[in-house]
């Protein structure tokens, strides 16, 4: 590790922390109703929003009406991604004359259900499948919406705790409208015009064509990119507009736009602790789960950054430098960007999968096997380190659940989690999130790793499923779960080199989405019902306190702990054993079955 | 219950208006007003044509030019095709690379791999090297390197081909990025090729110093990414100041 990689992670880290409080504050007052500083400004376009949709803005909704809302919300959204994607071929702006054929019909589900669960898993490559039209009007849209969405769940919850005796949780219309127009799309507006100042273009004009230096020919693709970076990166939705994500030299063109992105990525869920705090009137509350989150996400970022710095031994062995140092970055740069060198990839690897963003400026698949497994874990966790933009901290709510939980089995007290008693209900619905994930990722890995496809099939081509694996031996493993892990996570990165674009995985990997987003939420809104209705018993002595070092210590463990029994035998059969092997030279040649794409 | 479902539909499609074309459309003016040339893919004009983009790399085989990264993207630093090689850390064909049989039936390269990335580099470079088996007897009737045996030598599992450079190779130089379109390389990258281009163009090593240090870029305000050489903008800068004569 360098003294100038060390800077930069602490620079960023600095700057989450910086802006918590004011921005947390910010959006308790707007999902509280109160005036804020962009009311004189904004106030008409939340008002019209209301209208042209038919809302009643002072209309409270029970959490069975409020999940209602947020499944028609999603379901459309999901009509309408599926439709504007078959149909690109008839619609304008579509210089590159894209049309249905780039899109079948299993393509269309899994992108539309991956962008409407903020997953953003891309099975298709941006440049050559899609045109602006449906880049814009049907993934950007969902990139705000899904965002919104998520944020509107957390706000729910987060008033099951803050009030008592009530049978409603707020109104989801209201809440998903205030997230958009005073959170979301000022801060999009000003993130995409930085983008812009540090070249990620903007225009709608057909690819550039052109001859090069040595006389080769050249196609550049173009589009309205910094408009869409801006949302994908502050929704955490991370879907790029390239195949190359964020490693594509016109959506992340600097060092300055990358801390720009992993910003934009980690400031909401991060202020969204404070909002958390604010809202159940005691922000030491939000600052203890603040500090969870920076404890996860430190080590983290460490562990990755170390194991990319060492580099691949196998590499240097072949007279390659290995220590950073004379003007090369050193450690493992393949499928890395010379720009960002190693701290720069490592840190936005941890940043991109603690949230639930998924964009990438390095390829996870090539990195190394410890290097690699950082992000894998942090998905597997349920993405609870800073989190997905509102998934982040509902999904850390129930960490805390279960935490109390626990430590109420250990003293024999009924457990409480700001003043509220965790009964069996709430504990039931928080294990129900845990274990459907949990199966969704095993499971469907398991059934990848062994499948097997008859000739002339539908599905995938003929003989094992294993066949799409870009890699083999341990590192093919990974490919799978780290798939299923980043579609139940929401997530959207990828190990690349599986070919996951046909209908087996477009199928399977859109199911993990549903599932992992909406048998995670659901859960968690019922609860927030449950919660809103009981009573707040004061504290006493005898109350185990949520907002110091013992609480944080225990929440992180409950995190690690659950996330370690669930995924490590998994894990040790992937990258762990792989580093073993890496380490004693041990290579592993491409599986020899014939490459046959599925027509 | 059921009353949820039109607002479902009346504001998404209120939203697909709002944030799916009216703000790109407004974000789009304001960048085209603010910040055409870099809005617009920061191209590179010369006489009057487009011969690159600043920040897409292109490809430079040319003794003469400093040579980039090895690319993924299509079939090298297609700008239509960003990709990187994903492959992993024990990857024999990362390492050693793999040929393939193309539709005439010869043997062709498939992916060109590490170990034979570092061959040319140090032959190109004029880098000292040991080499288990003569370089010699991989040479063509004409005299270059025959890829597909050096990549069927590295892949011999009973007595591979052991190539080792004497001075170490910057990592940049072997290692394919993530987008297949990296505009940079390192500095050291640049130093290793420095000698090459100062002799194909007839001009000193100190001259040419110069330039590429006019050409390289400090990390940014000093503290974030890399320092970086962008090879498009020093090639260009080289033909104008040493034109090959």
């Amino acid at each position: 590790m360098t003294s100038i990689g060390v800077l930069q992670i602490a620079i960023f880290f600095g700057l989450i922390l910086l802006c918590a409080k004011p921005l947390g504050s910010f959006m308790a007052r707007v999902f509280e109703g109160e005036r804020t500083f962009l009311h004189p400004v904004l106030r008409w376009l939340e008002v019209l929003t209301y209208k042209v949709s038919g809302i009643k803005e002072d209309v409270e909704q029970r959490w069975t009406t409020y999940t209602a809302a947020l499944l028609s919300f999603s379901i459309f959204g999901f009509l309408l991604t599926y439709v504007l994607q078959r149909a690109q071929g008839f619609l304008p702006l579509n210089p590159q004359h894209f049309g249905a054929g780039q899109v079948p019909p299993d393509l269309a589900f899994n992108t539309a259900t991956s962008f409407v669960t903020n997953t953003n898993w891309q099975a298709y490559s941006g440049e050559s499948t899609l045109s602006y039209l449906v880049q814009m009007a049907a993934l950007a849209v969902q990139n705000f919406a899904s965002a919104a969405a998520g944020m509107a769940v957390a706000v729910a919850l987060i008033r099951g705790f803050a009030r008592q005796e009530k049978k409603t949780v707020g109104n989801f219309w209201v809440d998903v409208t205030r997230a958009t127009v005073y959170v979301l799309l000022p801060i999009a507006i000003l993130g995409g015009l930085l983008y812009v100042s540090q070249g990620a273009i903007q225009n709608f004009k057909p690819y550039t064509e052109l001859t090069t230096v040595e006389g080769a020919k050249q196609v550049i693709a173009q589009g309205p990119v910094a408009s869409q970076e801006a949302i994908k990166q502050l929704g955490t939705n991370g879907g790029g507009f390239f195949n190359a994500n964020s490693a594509h030299p016109f959506e992340n063109p600097t060092p300055v736009s990358n801390l720009l992105a992993m910003f934009l990525i980690f400031v909401i869920p991060g202020a969204l602790t404070y909002t958390f705090g604010k809202m159940v009137g005691d922000t030491r509350q939000g600052w203890a789960i603040f500090a969870a989150f920076s404890v996860m996400f430190l080590i983290g970022v460490f562990v990755c950054y170390h194991f990319e710095q060492a580099g691949n031994p196998i590499v240097a062995n072949l007279g390659v430098q290995s220590t950073a140092g004379g003007g090369q970055p050193g450690g493992n740069m393949e499928g890395k960007e010379v720009r960002f060198g190693i701290a720069s990839s490592a840190l936005f690897a941890t940043v991109t999968t603690d949230a639930s963003c998924g964009a990438i400026n390095g390829w996870h698949d090539s990195y190394t096997a410890l290097g690699g497994l950082v992000p894998l874990f942090n998905m597997e966790t349920g993405e609870v380190i800073f989190g997905g933009v509102g998934a982040g901290l509902y999904g850390i709510l129930l960490y805390c659940i279960l935490a109390v939980f626990i430590a109420g089995l250990m003293v024999g007290r009924t457990p409480e989690y700001l003043g509220k008693k965790i009964e069996q209900k709430e504990v039931k619905m928080a294990m129900l999130a845990v274990i459907a994930t949990a199966f969704s990722i095993l499971v469907f890995t398991a059934l990848s790793s062994v499948i097997s496809f008859p000739v002339k099939g539908y599905w995938n081509p003929a003989g094992l499923a294993t066949a799409n694996l870009g890699n083999s031996g341990p590192h093919g493993l990974s490919e799978i779960l780290y798939a299923y892990s980043s579609g139940t996570g929401n997530n959207g990165s990828a190990f690349g080199g599986l070919t996951a674009n046909t209908p087996w995985y477009d199928l399977t990997i859109g199911l993990a989405m549903w599932i992992g987003r909406f048998l995670f939420l659901i859960p968690l809104l019922a609860a927030a019902g449950s919660l809103a209705a009981k009573k707040k018993i004061p504290s006493t002595a005898g109350t185990f306190p949520t907002h110091g070092p013992l609480f944080v210590g225990l929440l992180v463990g409950t995190v690690l702990i659950v996330g370690a029994l669930t995924f490590f035998p998994a894990l040790s059969l992937g990258p762990i054993v792989e580093h073993f092997l890496m380490h004693s030279g041990k290579l592993f040649s491409a599986i020899l079955t014939p490459h046959l794409f599925w027509s | 219950m059921w009353d949820q479902i039109l607002p479902g539909l009346r504001i998404k499609l209120f939203m697909t208006v709002l944030l799916g074309v009216a703000y790109p459309l407004a974000m789009t003016g304001i960048s085209q007003l603010l910040f055409p040339h870099k809005a617009n893919g920061s191209l590179i004009t010369q006489n009057g044509k487009v011969i690159g983009s600043e920040i897409i790399g292109q490809n430079f085989a040319k003794p003469e030019y400093f040579h980039p990264r090895p690319s993924s993207a299509g079939s090298g630093y297609d700008a239509t095709a960003s990709n990187g090689s994903q492959l992993g850390p024990t990857s024999a064909k990362l390492i050693r690379g793999t040929t393939k049989k193309d539709e005439k039936g010869n043997e062709v390269v498939d992916f060109d791999g590490i170990s034979l990335r570092i061959v040319h580099y140090c032959v190109e470079n004029g880098i000292l090297y040991e080499s288990s088996t003569p370089l010699e007897k991989f040479k063509d009737a004409s005299g270059n390197l025959d890829d597909v045996k050096l990549i069927r030598a590295f892949n011999d599992d009973k007595s591979p081909l052991v190539f080792t450079p004497k001075a170490p190779i910057p990592v940049d130089a072997v290692t394919g990025s993530a987008s297949g379109l990296d505009p940079h390389i390192s500095p050291a990258n640049a130093q290793a090729q420095l000698a090459r281009v100062a002799t194909t163009r007839g001009v000193s090593a100190d001259q040419l110093n110069q330039l590429v240090a006019q050409n390289t870029e400090q990390p940014d305000l000093g503290i974030l990414g890399e320092a970086r050489v962008n090879v498009l903008k020093l090639n260009l800068a080289l033909d104008v100041q040493f034109p090959k004569k």
